[in-house]
């Protein structure tokens, strides 16, 4: 070139990254979403290949660690969506819509679960109980190679899902149907088959390499029993097993349900589709009253108390029972009082009723859904004391009590069982990333968006159809789509287009910085708009 | 076959055929009717070119700044204050070593504001790394303008066409305008290597530090002395095809031989002093004349050859460096004093704003200068010494 | 020629010495890759040309031109002409700062426009001449602090108000004068995108926020930038013939503390009596372009919100080597 001139792009040779005092970092984060979800789903992961209408891969990525979407797009109590960063911008990405879209879909086109390994394990694991967590783990086994047997005492599989949850909110098809798939990874399932009475301990322990206890905590509370027998008084798990079962149940014009958890919703909503009157007691107090302090307010779901009272149930809060009343052996009513405190002294449920206030609420059934323990009759031999080989999960561990928690806890205890069985260390892979919270999003980027909802039939009708129906394509797409990806790129280009010394270089499905000439300007993690971005302190 | 055209009107024929296709000029006086022709020719579709009325000159010097680096022919014209307002301009068409082309229709410069005559204007830029031509009659300003561009595209330098305003713009002279084709022979289309260009990307006009603009200077000052060469080889060749011309190249000698007394002069000028010396010698005074054609570069070495047999010189310019004097003579007595020649050279100035240098004026110059007084550092020509401003006047 | 990156054609590529989160660096890169390096760019003296070819160095990567301070739109006049002379269609980009466009640049401007050459001129506004040390310039905000308009004893800074320059270029009956800035990628590619469709003089004024002269932390550039519309301080705005034929709307609009505290350039009104008033006077400048444009409730094609929304794989970019057009 002459040297009347100066050859293009030759100030490539001049590296003006000396100058920087900090640089970019590109780190994915764990969004709160997934800290939050009892399965430890990677929801922004699967929500971003929904936004791209990859739904097959979504539903893959998304059953990773939950092979239950259908049925947890329904009952989950989505903890996600509270934690949602969204939420401060506008309103929280409907998670559970899409989830439920997703294990739709995969019902609809009959997708099949894949095979992690090939490899064929001869180990043979024991699952006892067909529940969220005992469905889980055998998945969680199975795609890896292991042989596993399901052992329920009922006729039909499920766990609580299908005995408790009513089939309003969970069609019975598609409970169904996501257990069929996963049964289909090569699960053997053995129902009516009670530890102890169809099969003893000892067998178990003989004949299969590691036993999982998922028996959940379906054995009621006592209440109240004077003696006059189950057909005027009985538990709500009772109650809603039987509805489930379906046993044509006749009912008194006039139902009292106790309790204030979702099994006492889910039981007096059955009530009003069978005709009674109901009246709900609970002795906490109504949602929002204490600012969401859990213990003083009604713990059942607001959606479900807020349907219930739409399809008519009457709720009487703070107010407990103190004893049946009767003429002769009919069940008259029960009388009630109001409730002075809820905890006692040593922070246990023990509501103590104000004298004076007694009142008469007439009912001939009483329905006690105050509270569920583990029933472990039968198991006595392999857990007093708990024997190596032998994982406890679920409602049956301890734990909260949802579903989410059990299908959580049913990898979890696939993964220490894979360790025991293998005498190798967990492959439980726990994420350790950093948390992203909504100080690290730029909202500038997000323009707001309604949130969509699934549509809830208009007017309540007492029928057990579905109460609230699923996404289309469109819905879920766009919810989907408004996920914020909190920590996770999600290639808008901003820190491309922004860099002034061209440092950010785009590659496919990403971007790298090219320290020769990043300046440090920190321009890049300020435009982020999903917080992906760190900067440090150069090392001198 | 010549024809009696105005000058601005010969300049404009001969720009017309040298093909540019970019023009750009701010009308000034006595420029003007150069602008104007050309002006016509466009409009008439016998020049196929852009003529662009610029805001300014400083605007119409860039205007054809970018043209050349468009890669394009290019042409303007100015003088006086429209000179000085693209001065900017000019040094940096000169320092990017654009060929390009103007004429510089020599005017007085303000203040006091004055239309006519003089070369302050052209003198004013001479540090500007231009080649810089004066012309003595318009034939000579159509046959330089033709050669400029070959000139301009060798050495990839600008050069500057100097004419008296109205002494030639406005005056009427018989003049040969050549055929297009033999212009076209002489003068090939325009190419330059530095245009710019996508398929070629440079930079041009980039930063220069401490460490390289002395290079840069010191190439451009080597450029000009070769420009020296090529003028004079361009102004043979031009001769040779048309069959008329030969100024000299770099300076024209008149009557130089057993010339004791020589007259060094610039421009239209030159005409009446060639009558003055003719008449002269026909009185028996050894007299003679040189003519610089080319001032930039400053041709030292042909100067002093011509000069050699010389007693005595003098100077007859007609701009002044205010406090130091006469310009021309200041760079003569330079070169004589380098090449170790010792003639005494007196500095005269006249014909400021327009003053006619009539051949009396002329022939009294010679007289005082042959009568062998001391030679003055400066002195004016024709001063009315009554009528001067003093610095005590109130 | 510098190749890193496959996916667009950094006509203005690294090593340059603009400092670290330079406002018109990011606006020339982004203007110049919209455009592409098939294209004459001519520059006038100051930042974006000192910066861009130190050192016998430059980081330009396509050809590119510059003559002195003034002249840049005369300079691509006679390119332009010279082009169209031969018959080629080569756009002609000019670029400047508020210095060379509204102040010593103004006349050749002018007279670019008047004369309709097919040129697109683009003005990098830092809002004084920053190259020279942050002098003021005709672009310089009211109440501004620079080192010729000095707060003092008896000085608030700045006295006279920014020159409204779009009106004045637009007032030449020209194609197409727009103002953009860099917070709003998408707002600046479409106006770069429209502008190079249209014959004739056209005119661009990006907003370039200089973190040295406007005395802000480096990584604030384009914060900063946002600001400076949302508050209504400058609005985003097209005009043609004579006309304004397009705003963007403000989402919401800001008061103009938020912008001005971010700045130390504007920090000593914020220390005394006299300052209170002077942003009083910059809200009421912000409220007045706000009615002027109706920039809160206009009818228009996008607002704030919709030019600066993050989409998934961007918004699809530059003319990439080797592919025509922008993708």
């Amino acid at each position: 070139m002459s040297r009347l001139a100066v050859e293009p792009g030759s100030t490539v040779a001049y590296h003006s990254g000396d100058w920087r005092n900090q640089r970019p970092l590109y780190r994915d984060k764990w969004p709160p979403c997934g800290q939050t979800c009892p399965a430890e789903e990677d929801i922004q992961a699967w929500l971003a290949l929904a936004s791209d209408r990859q739904w097959q891969a979504a539903w893959r990525t998304l059953t990773e660690r939950n092979p239950l979407p259908a049925v947890m797009g329904r009952v989950c109590y989505h903890p996600c969506e509270r934690s949602c960063n969204r939420g401060h911008l506008d309103t929280a990405v409907n998670i559970h819509g899409v989830e439920r879209y997703l294990g739709d879909l995969a019902l609809k086109q009959g997708w099949q679960h894949q095979r992690i390994s090939d490899q064929q394990q001869t180990q043979r694991v024991a699952v006892v109980g067909a529940g969220p967590a005992g469905l889980s783990c055998a998945f969680q086994l199975a795609r890896r190679g292991y042989p596993v047997t399901i052992f329920d005492a009922q006729s039909s599989p499920g766990g609580t899902l299908s005995s408790g949850i009513p089939e309003y909110r969970l069609p019975k098809a598609v409970l169904r149907g996501e257990i069929d798939a996963i049964l289909a990874l090569g699960i053997e399932l053995k129902l009516d088959t009670r530890i102890g009475i169809d099969i003893s301990a000892e067998t178990l322990c003989d004949e299969f390499a590691a036993v999982f206890l998922a028996v959940g905590a379906l054995q009621p509370r006592i209440y109240p029993d004077d003696g006059y027998g189950g057909h005027s008084v009985m538990s709500g798990v009772e109650f809603l097993r039987r509805i489930n079962a379906g046993e044509g149940l006749s009912l008194p014009k006039q139902v009292a349900v106790i309790g204030g958890g979702n099994t006492a919703i889910d039981a007096a909503r059955c009530a009003r589709r069978l005709g009674a009157e109901v009246t709900l007691v609970c002795s906490q107090d109504p949602h929002g009253s204490h600012g969401g302090h859990p213990g003083a307010e009604m713990p059942a779901s607001l959606d479900e108390v807020v349907q219930a009272e739409a399809e008519g149930v009457s709720l009487l809060y703070r107010t407990g029972v103190r004893r049946l009343v009767r003429s002769g052996a009919h069940l008259s009513g029960v009388e009630t009082a109001r409730v002075d405190q809820i905890h006692d002294r040593q922070g246990r449920f023990n509501p103590l009723l104000f004298e004076g206030t007694e009142e008469f609420l007439p009912a001939g059934l009483a329905i006690f859904a105050i509270g569920q323990e583990v029933d472990w009759q039968g198991l006595e031999a392999l857990i007093e004391p708990q024997a190596p080989g032998v994982f406890i999960g679920g409602d049956a561990a301890g734990q909260p009590r949802f579903a989410a928690t059990a299908v959580g806890s049913g990898y979890q205890a696939a993964m220490s069982i894979i360790a025991f069985l293998t005498g190798t260390p967990s492959q439980y892979q726990h994420h350790d990333k950093a948390e992203v919270t909504f100080r690290d999003i730029k909202p500038e980027y997000y323009p707001k968006q309604a949130r969509h909802e699934g549509v809830v039939k208009a007017s309540p009708s007492l029928d057990f159809d579905e109460r609230v129906a699923g996404f289309d394509t469109d819905d879920a797409l766009a919810e989907a789509s408004r996920c914020l990806s909190c920590g996770v790129c999600f290639e808008c280009d901003n820190c491309w287009h922004f860099c002034p010394d061209a440092a950010v270089i785009k590659k496919d499905g990403g971007y790298a910085v090219d320290y020769d000439y990043c300046k440090g300007c920190g321009i890049c993690a300020a435009e982020c708009p999903c917080g992906h971005i760190d900067m440090e302190r150069e090392a001198d | 076959m010549r024809q009696l055209l105005e000058g601005s009107r010969a300049v404009a024929e001969a720009v017309r055929l040298c093909r540019p296709q970019v023009i750009a000029a701010y009308p000034i006086t006595p420029q003007t009717h150069i602008i104007e022709h050309l002006a016509q020719f466009v409009a008439d579709g016998e020049l196929s070119a852009r003529l662009i009325n610029a805001e300014s000159e400083f605007g119409a010097a860039s205007v054809v700044l970018g043209a050349v680096a468009g890669g394009t022919r290019a042409f303007t014209a100015s003088a006086s204050q429209g000179l000085l307002l693209m001065t900017e301009v000019l040094y940096n068409i000169a320092g990017l070593r654009l060929p390009l082309v103007m004429v510089c229709a020599n005017r007085a410069v303000g203040a006091p504001i004055n239309i006519f005559s003089d070369h302050q204007d052209s003198m004013s830029v001479r540090d500007a790394g231009w080649v810089q031509l004066y012309v003595e009659s318009n034939q000579e300003a159509v046959d330089t303008i033709i050669q400029a561009y070959r000139i301009a595209e060798a050495c990839e330098l600008p050069v500057m066409v100097c004419m008296d305003g109205f002494f030639l713009t406005h005056t009427f002279e018989p003049v040969a305008i050549p055929e297009q084709a033999a212009v076209d022979e002489f003068l090939p289309p325009f190419q330059f290597a530095r245009a710019l260009d996508p398929a070629r990307p440079m930079t041009l006009g980039g930063g220069s530090e401490p460490d390289n603009y002395l290079e840069y200077r010191a190439g451009h000052h080597q450029a000009m002395e070769q420009a020296g060469e090529v003028v004079a080889a361009m102004d043979t060749e031009f001769s040779g095809q048309f069959g008329r011309g030969g100024y000299g190249g770099l300076v024209e000698p008149y009557c130089l031989e057993g010339a004791e007394t020589v007259m060094v002069t610039l421009g239209s000028t030159m005409g009446a002093v060639r009558d003055v010396v003719d008449r002269l010698r026909a009185d028996g005074m050894a007299v003679g004349a040189l003519r610089l054609r080319c001032f930039r570069p400053f041709p030292a070495q042909v100067i002093t050859q011509q000069l050699a047999s010389a007693a005595r010189i003098v100077v007859l310019e007609k701009a002044i460096s205010a406090g130091a004097g006469g310009i021309v003579a200041g760079e003569l007595r330079a070169a004589l004093y380098q090449a170790g020649m010792s003639a005494p050279v007196d500095g005269v100035i006249g014909g400021l704003g327009g003053r006619d240098l009539t051949p009396a004026v002329i022939e009294a110059i010679f007289r005082r200068a042959a009568a062998g007084n001391a030679s003055a550092a400066c002195r004016f020509a024709d001063l009315n010494a009554d009528a001067v401003p003093s610095t005590q006047e109130s | 020629m510098d190749t890193r990156d496959a996916h667009r054609h950094n006509v203005l590529t690294s090593g340059h010495r603009a400092c670290s989160g330079c406002g018109e660096a990011m606006a020339a890169r982004m203007v110049t890759d919209l455009i592409g390096p098939e294209a004459i760019y001519v520059n006038a003296t100051g930042c974006l040309q000192v910066f861009t070819t130190h050192n016998q160095q430059s980081a330009w990567q396509a050809p590119w031109i510059h003559s002195v301070f003034a002249n840049a739109a005369a300079v691509a006049s006679g390119v332009e002409a010279a082009l169209r002379a031969r018959g080629e269609n080569t756009p002609v980009i000019v670029q400047a700062g508020d210095g060379g466009t509204f102040d010593i640049g103004l006349q050749c401007l002018s007279g670019m426009i008047e004369r309709g050459h097919d040129v697109l001129f683009v003005c990098y506004d830092n809002e004084a001449y920053m190259n020279t040390g942050v002098q003021r310039s005709s672009s310089t905000p009211h109440a501004v602090r620079t080192t010729t308009t000095p707060p003092g004893r008896v000085s608030e800074g700045k006295h006279q108000l920014k020159k409204d320059l779009i009106s004045i270029v637009a007032a030449h009956r020209m194609p197409y004068a727009a103002t953009a800035t860099v917070a709003y990628f998408p707002d600046l590619k479409a106006k770069v995108e429209k502008a190079m469709s249209i014959k004739g003089p056209r005119f661009l004024h990006v907003l370039s926020p200089c973190p040295l002269g406007w005395d802000h932390d480096a990584g604030l550039s384009v914060t900063v930038a946002r600001l400076a519309v949302e508050t209504g301080l400058f609005p985003l705005i097209e005009m043609e013939y004579g006309a304004v034929s397009g705003v963007v709307r403000l989402a919401r609009q800001r008061p103009v503390e938020e912008y001005l505290k971010l700045q130390g350039r504007f920090k000593h009104l914020f220390t005394g009596k006299g300052g209170a008033e002077e942003v009083r006077h910059l809200q009421a400048l912000a409220d007045t372009n706000i009615r002027r444009y109706g920039l809160l409730d206009a009818d228009t094609e996008w607002d704030t919100n919709e030019a600066s929304q993050a989409q998934r794989h961007g918004r699809g970019s530059y003319a990439a080597p080797g592919k025509e057009g922008a993708s």
